[in-house]
């Protein structure tokens, strides 16, 4: 079957392969064909299942089917009786001391394999599958490690492009600093200016109590020295006289 | 030959009888010819009954079933001797 693909193949090459012969051998190498199908085995088709099928383990069932249009299902049964009976009747098929030892091992390992077939079978491939599993986890952990590699590589680059917020949370804090020493020197200023201006102010206090107390005193001394001597014998006496009134004024009231 | 597809493309299935002479004289009997034809069938039968995930004992035993009959066949001459009766 590959070769009828081979042959079609160099069929649709002749022409150029022809003219080629024409030129001369050193065109010949500009012309060759290359491998310009598609490769067929990559990646590869997983392993089948199971073989073909197989009847009494001998004869596979292409034949039974290859026959069963004419004869139906008891065909291929009755061929190979058939055939054994001939061969046997026309000795095609002799019978020495070979015949006997043989049908007693043939059908001793028909029994061994017919009794510990399976359990052999799921034995091997317990094997394979965890022989499958093995190359399976490597190029699980292969994959997962390039995918890791992969995902630090992208989130690398997308740090890249998110420098800005670095750049900007620098802008801001350099804002923040400024508008701080701003405030500050604003503070300060007003605290200098309201200390002059308080300044101001108490030194005008104390020149007014200053003057209010001069002048108090003055007023005072003034007073006592407009009281002669004689206005003070008179305003003793009429305090005097007053108290005694006074005086009686209260005696005579809690007795009432 | 009335066929629309030539002889030479067809496969041993598709031959029809009286073309079977023809179609066996078309093949490639060179030496790397031979080869690959040996290297076609073997990778036919292994790839078929061997190499699969779950194969059976059917698989080796046609092998030796073949090569039982084969040698029987090439001991057939001494064996002939051996036989019961002379005339069947």
């Amino acid at each position: 079957m590959l070769s009828r693909v081979v042959f079609s193949a160099a069929a649709t090459a002749a022409p150029s392969l022809k003219n080629v012969a024409l030129l001369g051998p050193g065109v010949l190498q500009a012309t060759r064909i290359f491998h310009t199908g598609q490769p067929r085995l990559a990646p590869l088709p997983p392993l089948p299942e199971y073989g073909g099928k197989v009847r009494l383990g001998l004869i596979p069932e292409e034949f039974f089917q290859f026959l069963y249009p004419k004869t139906g299902v008891t065909g291929p049964y009755m061929l190979g009786t058939g055939l054994i009976l001939y061969f046997l009747s026309k000795e095609i098929y002799v019978i020495t001391p070979e015949t006997i030892s043989s049908i007693s091992v043939i059908g001793l390992i028909v029994y061994a394999i017919k009794k510990y077939g399976a359990s052999f079978a799921e034995f091997v491939d317990k094997l394979n599958e965890e022989k499958i599993a093995q190359l399976e986890e490597s190029k699980q952990a292969s994959i997962k490690q390039i995918q890791d590699a992969i995902d630090l590589e992208k989130s690398q680059q997308t740090l890249a492009q998110k420098r800005h917020y670095l750049f900007d949370v620098q802008r801001n804090n350099i804002a923040m600093a400024l508008e701080v020493t701003y405030r500050e020197r604003l503070h300060r200023v007003y605290k200098e200016v309201k200390n002059r201006l308080d300044y101001h102010i108490s030194v005008q206090n104390v020149m007014h109590r200053k003057e209010q107390e001069h002048m108090i005193n003055w007023v005072e001394k003034q007073v006592v020295q407009s009281i002669s001597a004689q206005q003070e014998k008179e305003t003793i006496a009429k305090c005097i006289a007053d108290l005694k009134l006074l005086a009686k004024k209260a005696q005579a009231q809690p007795i009432m | 030959m009335a066929s629309v597809v030539p002889v030479k493309e067809k496969k041993l299935m598709d031959v029809k009888l009286g073309e079977l002479p023809s179609w066996i004289l078309m093949r490639d009997f060179t030496p790397s010819g031979i080869v690959g034809a040996f290297q076609r069938g073997y990778y036919r039968y292994y790839n078929k009954y061997i190499n699969v995930k779950k194969g059976s004992i059917a698989g080796l035993n046609m092998v030796l079933a073949a090569y039982v009959i084969f040698s029987y066949c090439f001991s057939y001459k001494e064996l002939k001797h051996e036989r019961r009766r002379k005339y069947h």
